[in-house]
């Protein structure tokens, strides 16, 4: 190009946009910061419109901007005190409020020592920049099969508390969800709180996940177990395997040797399964790939500090 | 500081480049996978295309503009510079940003923390490293580079057993 050319040319300059009507990558919604649960809880139960709750937002502004969710309204809660609990209480029950960052869990060292589980299914979640954005109870909510909290949640028989203004309750995540994407909550209610019971004396627990790529890709399976030497009681959960995490019975592992519980709980794993096949894997990688997941789980706790 | 009243819908890192012109913070993905518009809210990294304006209200926000002093740039840039950790640079902003979030929470980070810090941010070019030996050399940075004489020829900055820019060791 010479410079009679250049001359000639004109700078390009972006069209005027009127105050107010720019375009804007997540398209517009009202936002609202409740600073109490009442405030929370009224504006849920409001008439305006589709209302989404906003905690960390690493699912739902991706959604958003995807397209693949419309609200109008979003509640933000990292603001409700309430909420950003993360506390054992006298009698060892854990309580993660709904606004508490994964990134603060796993650094906490109570917990790190009492549920090591817990905090290697945290750690295994997306990259350090979204667990500090991301949030257990965010990561329980959206209910996707492949929920990396999900099945540790299971096994530590965790609930998970919801309030909306007509009252609380307490749901056993066993029973939350309901089918992929679907929970039994309201669309006027908030989950606010998860607890952990108090764990027996000895409590061990253990998180493993098969994934194509660390930090970039869901679950391709994946398996929490707990096992309580002064009960003799394993519980397993696995996730990615069915349209829900699943808990299995509880196995009592009594006098039975290693190799005995390993088998056990691979039959239990396998006939409760109901894999499917994705972008991720095949329904036949799955079922081949779950059983060595559990194998190695099993052992893990089981040996742990020298057991059966 | 700055106060500015903002569109709901408007991300943080919508706020930073087009109304601040603080260009430097870069949009890749924009779902938070490749962790290019990485900025530091309340001193952690997070990434900038998955925070609302109005959620860092009333918080810090750090970007890679505030690395540089009086037009000298920072002991973690240029270990970036001298190590040949920058190819196409589009990364490098996140790359920053991570690696300062990194080192102000642990002065002295083994190889496999630096990469777990690290592991939210992509590059395409470099073949990553580079980059690790970048944040290595900043968390224990060579006299000269802290007085500002930092050679020209990477090299003489690497850690030892690191014998050349294209990551060959």
């Amino acid at each position: 190009m010479d410079a009679r050319s250049l001359a000639g040319s004109r700078v390009v300059t972006p069209p005027r946009v009127e105050r107010g009507k720019e375009p804007l990558v997540l398209g517009r919604f009202d936002y609202q910061r409740p600073s109490t649960l009442l405030e929370a809880g009224r504006l849920l139960a409001g008439n305006d419109g589709p209302t989404a709750i906003l905690a960390g937002g690493t699912d739902l502004l991706v959604d958003i901007r995807g397209r693949r969710n419309d609200p109008r309204i979003l509640v933000d809660i990292k603001r409700i005190d309430a909420l950003r609990r993360l506390d054992v209480d006298p009698a060892g029950e854990l309580t993660i409020g709904a606004a508490v960052p994964l990134n603060e869990i796993i650094e906490r060292a109570a917990i790190r020592r009492t549920y090591p589980g817990l905090v290697q299914a945290a750690e295994s979640i997306a990259t350090y920049q979204l667990r500090n954005r991301a949030t257990a109870v965010g990561n329980l909510c959206n209910a996707s099969p492949a929920a990396d909290m999900a099945p540790i949640l299971l096994a530590l028989g965790a609930c998970l508390v919801a309030w909306s203004c007509r009252g609380e309750r307490t749901i056993p995540v066993s029973s939350l969800f309901v089918g992929v994407k679907k929970t039994c909550l309201a669309p006027d209610e908030i989950a606010a709180e998860l607890r952990v019971p108090a764990p027996e004396p000895g409590l061990r627990s253990g998180f493993l996940k098969q994934q194509r790529l660390r930090g970039h890709d869901l679950a391709v399976s994946s398996v929490a177990a707990t096992y309580a030497p002064s009960t003799g009681v394993l519980r397993l959960a696995v996730g990615s395997c069915a349209p829900t995490p699943l808990l299995l019975e509880p196995i009592e592992v009594g006098r039975s040797s290693r190799a005995a519980v390993e088998e056990e709980a691979v039959r239990a794993v396998q006939a409760a399964m109901r894999p499917i096949s994705d972008t991720r894997a095949s329904a036949d990688y799955r079922r081949a790939v779950l059983p060595v997941l559990v194998r190695r789980l099993v052992a893990a706790v089981l040996a742990e500090g020298g057991a059966p | 500081m700055e106060t500015a009243s903002v569109p709901s819908g408007l991300t943080l890192l919508e706020f930073l480049r087009e109304r601040l012109y603080l260009t430097g913070t870069k949009e890749g993905c924009g779902i938070g996978e490749c962790g290019a518009c990485t900025v530091l809210l309340d001193g952690k990294p997070v990434t900038a295309c998955l925070v609302l304006a109005v959620e860092a209200d009333g918080c810090s926000v750090e970007t890679v503009e505030g690395e540089a002093t009086d037009g000298q740039l920072s002991v973690l840039q240029r270990a970036f510079v001298e190590t040949g950790a920058v190819q196409c640079g589009f990364c490098t902003p996140g790359m920053i940003m991570s690696a300062r979030g990194l080192l102000r929470r642990n002065s002295n980070p083994s190889d496999d923390e630096i990469v777990e810090a690290m592991a939210g941010n992509l590059c395409r070019c470099t073949g990553y490293e580079a980059i690790l030996a970048a944040v290595r050399v900043a968390s224990r940075p060579p006299a000269e580079m802290l007085t500002g004489e930092a050679t020209r020829d990477g090299r003489r900055l690497l850690p030892p057993g690191y014998s050349g820019k294209d990551g060959r060791r």
